[in-house]
């Protein structure tokens, strides 16, 4: 069999056809795995398939459709854009097909809606209003360029040279800024003197998960730039879907590995996880909780660093040289549960889909955007099994997440608390 | 949309309009192939449609209703609950409607009297899990947890372990039947009364028809609901552990043990299935093929071929291991008592143990079932014979000899004689045949070797489990009957009168011969006037 030239390149859909090809309609992408399975209820990880239940809307189903529309046997249709972008790209199929298959599903619904983008008929109109946003006023939700910074605390004044740049991203600039203040108290508690970017911008994860593949590329190269100018060693994220951007995305879209960015990218939970073990920073005050993590897909499964490959594949699908894959066993999951379970008070209790198998909120990745029913009906299916551990609140690790938990909440009414890690490790610090 | 109009709507006002789509993007997401079970094979290719319409029906008289609707408009139409059966489980003609029952996920549980009620939307290993957590335990089928758990007790439904409880016939209780013409047939218990506890009910025992050997794929009707018996089990958990893809169950091994032994010979395997059978002894033991340890190593497709490429005929030929699993079920004592005569079998057969990993991933919420695709790309398991152990070791030795003359395409094995083991506490063996092959690869050798084992069987008088909708209905119905076509096809007549229950089955195999040119120079039997209806 004559071997063929293969790459993980995004760009070209042809890349993943061999995948879309082997797709054996297991299902593994939609239920949690199955030594995991709780039982009858909380057993799905997609939620797009859990919502939509045509198999066309599960992986299995976008991988023939992406096959037919790849080979041109299926024309575009208002019904097969929402199919692509229905989907919180959350990584939950990628990781249950790597459980058996080894396909590279993520990167195949990436190339699909990059394609789709290619051919002029992506992505949803919500979509370019965002790219509109980011293009004119650098975030994308449209707010004054000039406000960015103001979530900065009274009094609190970052350096300006440091080892640490602290990328506050759009959300925890403009909508949660009770993220960003928490963050910087931290980094000021535990002494870690840090800066911000001189003239910080969106960081594309919206254009880059819709397919707007020139857009973010554009961004990528302005923003990896700009940190390579402030000679800052380790850029730290509070917001999981910018850290995927930083560490995963910026990468991939620039054709580098992750290893040569130039500087370290760590989330906070990362970063404070680091310190708790070297005893630099110690949550000592009490916090009388029984909360629930919640792994943002981003922080977790899709966190893997990227490194680019480009071989070539023959008989039985042997792909050479040697590729590494990325199957989100090494997200970051361990260090925020040990975080919150060092905090005095705390009691931690796991949901039933936990870490790999989390079930997404439905907001990131141009989601709740598109499909704000969609993003809400996801968040009110985690909420039901945080009531089902009988948690006091949730905690997660990402703007986006906690926002879109906290509009599920206050729909349905109740009493849950809705909290970003950051907050609640603060309150656990702070003097 | 070739389902009228008028059908459409009515059928509409059945599920609700969310519950039905002939939009063409929704109908390619449930296209068989061209990965999956059988897929990439000519039948695939060549039998299999793109639905011309989904339904999801969500009670049992929505199902009635749909039914009688495709008897009306004469559509035909396919039950399909998870799909995983590959080509044989989809459309396999134009503008069929495929009945989506994955909404009718309905679970009961009655601990007391050891049984579940489900819909056929519901999979095992959610049973299992529900059971487990209640001191109880059901087979989860080789096909793996993903499976529907109906689909899997009227077609396949067996691993090692069922060689403490045998084939899932018997664990078929009280069952609802909607027939291809929308009547509802109410089998065991439930034909008297509102409790589906007990399999056995008036007049003859339908559960041969529902299932015959190994089911008919859905051209018989549509199972809406089934009471499982389950078993009782041991107290400890077994607990999850690590992250995907290293998931695994570790076992509490003061009450579950699997223990691999190394055997000096085949025979000696043999004779130890027959000594743990008459000491009654064993939850699970079967021959494990060296091809399975080479998935197990293997992290990666290209690390399992670097590795198999190590073997070869000597190295297959000497390869005798045998796995056992030891269940405590009524005490600690009861595990320690077999664990000490199963060493002592083993020892006068002159094998020995091995380490073994406190862990299961493959039987219990058998979660791997997929990686079979890992290595090629292809697979199918082109035979399975049920009947005696004595029975199933050649099967596999024959098929090994006959497999050679179709590889490539098939995948080199080094003359692998495929995996037996023992059921029923000895009574029965089973051996299965599982071939592999590249789906860019030309696959018409392996369309030949699937028919071929066919004649092979009937040449060697083996007991196959793969008859009519598996098969061409007039090449082994004859041999196995020798009416055996004449009577599934006035079944099928009388239960659907229009033919339109997943037609062509169960002619479907005879049909792909006649239309697969590559087939014909293999058609030396008399086969069947497709009828016109089809």
């Amino acid at each position: 069999m004559p071997k063929k030239k293969v790459s993980l390149d995004v760009t070209q859909v042809e890349n993943f056809i061999f995948d879309m090809n082997r797709c054996i309609k297991c299902k593994g992408c939609t239920w949690v795995d199955h030594i995991y399975m709780p039982g009858i209820k909380f057993s799905t990880r997609c939620p797009s398939a859990t919502r939509y239940l045509f198999d066309s809307y599960g992986a299995y189903g976008k991988m023939r459709i992406g096959l037919a529309l790849a080979e041109g046997k299926l024309d575009y249709s208002d019904k097969l854009l929402e199919i692509l972008y229905a989907c919180t790209l959350c990584g939950a199929c990628d990781v249950g097909c790597k459980r058996n298959l080894d396909l590279e599903i993520e990167l195949t619904l990436e190339a699909i809606r990059i394609k789709a983008v290619k051919d002029g008929k992506g992505p949803m109109p919500e979509h370019k209003k965002i790219a509109n946003n980011i293009a004119t006023k650098h975030n994308s939700f449209g707010a004054p360029h000039e406000n960015r910074r103001k979530w900065l605390p009274e009094g609190m004044k970052p350096a300006s040279k440091a080892e640490v740049l602290y990328f506050v991203g759009c959300s925890a600039s403009y909508t949660n800024p009770e993220i960003a203040q928490a963050t910087v108290k931290i980094l000021n508690a535990s002494g870690t003197p840090f800066m911000l970017m001189p003239d910080e911008w969106c960081c594309g994860n919206a254009l880059y998960s819709v397919g707007m593949m020139g857009e973010a590329q554009a961004l990528a190269r302005r923003n990896v730039e700009a940190v390579k100018q402030t000679g800052a060693t380790t850029l730290l994220t509070s917001c999981a879907e910018g850290y995927r951007m930083w560490k995963v995305d910026y990468p991939k879209i620039l054709n580098m590995s992750t290893a040569d960015l130039g500087f370290r990218v760590v989330h906070l939970v990362e970063y404070v996880d680091e310190l708790i073990k070297k005893g630099t920073l110690k949550p000592t005050k009490r916090v009388d909780l029984r909360l629930t993590y919640h792994d943002s897909c981003s922080l977790s499964r899709l966190s893997e660093p990227w490194v680019p490959w480009e071989g070539e594949r023959g008989l039985w699908g042997v792909v050479a040289p040697p590729l590494e894959r990325r199957r989100g066993a090494n997200g970051v999951y361990q260090q925020p549960r040990d975080i919150l379970s060092s905090i005095p008070g705390v009691e931690l209790v796991e949901m039933p889909r936990m870490r790999e198998n989390a079930f997404c909120c439905g907001a990131g990745r141009g989601t709740k955007e598109a499909f704000p029913d969609f993003a809400l009906w996801a968040a009110r299916q985690r909420l039901e099994e945080v009531k089902e551990v009988g948690a006091e609140a949730v905690v997660s690790a990402c703007p986006w997440c906690k926002d879109n938990f906290a509009q599920a909440v206050k729909k349905n009414g109740g009493n849950l608390k809705v909290l970003d890690i950051s907050e609640l490790i603060l309150a656990s610090v702070e003097v | 949309m070739a389902i009228s109009k008028e059908a459409y709507k009515v059928l509409e006002s059945i599920v609700g309009a969310e519950y039905i789509s002939a939009d063409p993007t929704i109908c390619e997401g449930y296209r068989a192939g061209p990965g999956g079970y059988e897929c990439g094979l000519g039948y695939e290719r060549v039998m299999t449609k793109v639905p011309g319409c989904v339904i999801m029906p969500r009670t049992t008289e929505e199902v009635q209703k749909i039914v009688k609707v495709c008897n009306r408009y004469k559509i035909p139409f396919v039950p399909y609950s998870t799909g995983w059966y590959g080509a044989r489980s989809h459309p396999h003609v134009a503008d069929e409607l495929l009945i989506d029952l994955k909404r009718m996920d309905d679970f009961e549980i009655d601990d007391k009297h050891l049984y579940a009620v489900v819909g056929p939307g519901v999979i095992y290993s959610q049973l299992q899990e529900e059971a487990m957590r209640r001191g109880m335990y059901i087979i989860v089928g080789g096909g793996g947890s993903q499976v529907s758990a109906i689909a899997n007790m009227i077609g396949d439904g067996w691993s090692p372990l069922s060689y403490r409880i045998g084939l899932p016939h018997r664990r078929i209780l009280g069952t609802e039947l909607v027939l291809p013409d929308g009547e509802i047939v109410l089998m065991g218990s439930l034909a008297l009364q509102d409790d589906p506890f007990w399999g056995d009910g008036l007049g003859p025992d339908l559960r041969g028809l529902l299932r015959g050997f190994t089911g008919h794929r859905g051209c018989l009707g549509i199972v809406t609901k089934m009471a499982i018996k389950l078993m009782p089990f041991q107290p400890e958990r077994l607990e999850p552990t690590g992250i995907s893809p290293h998931t695994t169950l570790q076992l509490p091994t003061n009450r579950v043990r699997w223990i691999n032994f190394t055997m000096p010979s085949r025979d000696s395997m043999k004779e130890a299935m027959f000594e743990m059978a008459k000491a009654e002894i064993g939850a699970g033991v079967t021959k494990v093929p060296l091809f399975w340890r080479a998935i197990a190593k293997a992290r990666s497709k290209e690390e399992f071929w670097e590795l198999w490429s190590k073997e070869s005929e000597e190295t297959i030929s000497n390869f005798h291991v045998l796995r056992v699993l030891l269940v405590g079920f009524a005490s600690e004592e009861q595990l320690e008592y077999e664990e000490q005569v199963l060493m002592d079998i083993i020892a006068e057969l002159g094998g020995e143990a091995r380490r073994t990993r406190p862990s299961d991933e493959s039987w219990f919420k058998n979660a791997d079932s997929a990686g079979m695709w890992l290595m090629c790309g292809g697979y199918v398991s082109v035979d399975y014979v049920i009947e005696t152990i004595e029975h199933a070791i050649p099967h596999g030795e024959n098929y090994a000899k006959l497999k050679r003359k179709f590889t490539p395409p098939l995948m080199p094995d080094y003359g692998d004689p495929g995996w037996f083991q023992s059921f029923e506490l000895g009574h029965q063996g089973y051996s299965e045949f599982l071939v592999y092959w590249d789906p860019d690869e030309n696959t018409d050798g392996v369309d030949h070797f699937y028919l071929e084992t066919s004649k092979e069987n009937i040449r060697k008088r083996f007991y196959t489990s793969l008859l009519g909708p598996h098969q061409p209905l007039y090449l082994t119905g004859p041999a196995y009957g020798p009416n055996y076509h004449k009577w599934l096809l006035a079944v099928k007549n009388e239960f659907d009168p229009n033919f339109v229950c997943h037609p062509p089955v169960p002619l479907a195999h005879d049909e792909f011969v006649e239309r697969a040119e590559w087939m014909k120079p293999l058609k030396d039997w008399e086969g069947p006037e497709i009828a016109p209806k089809l």
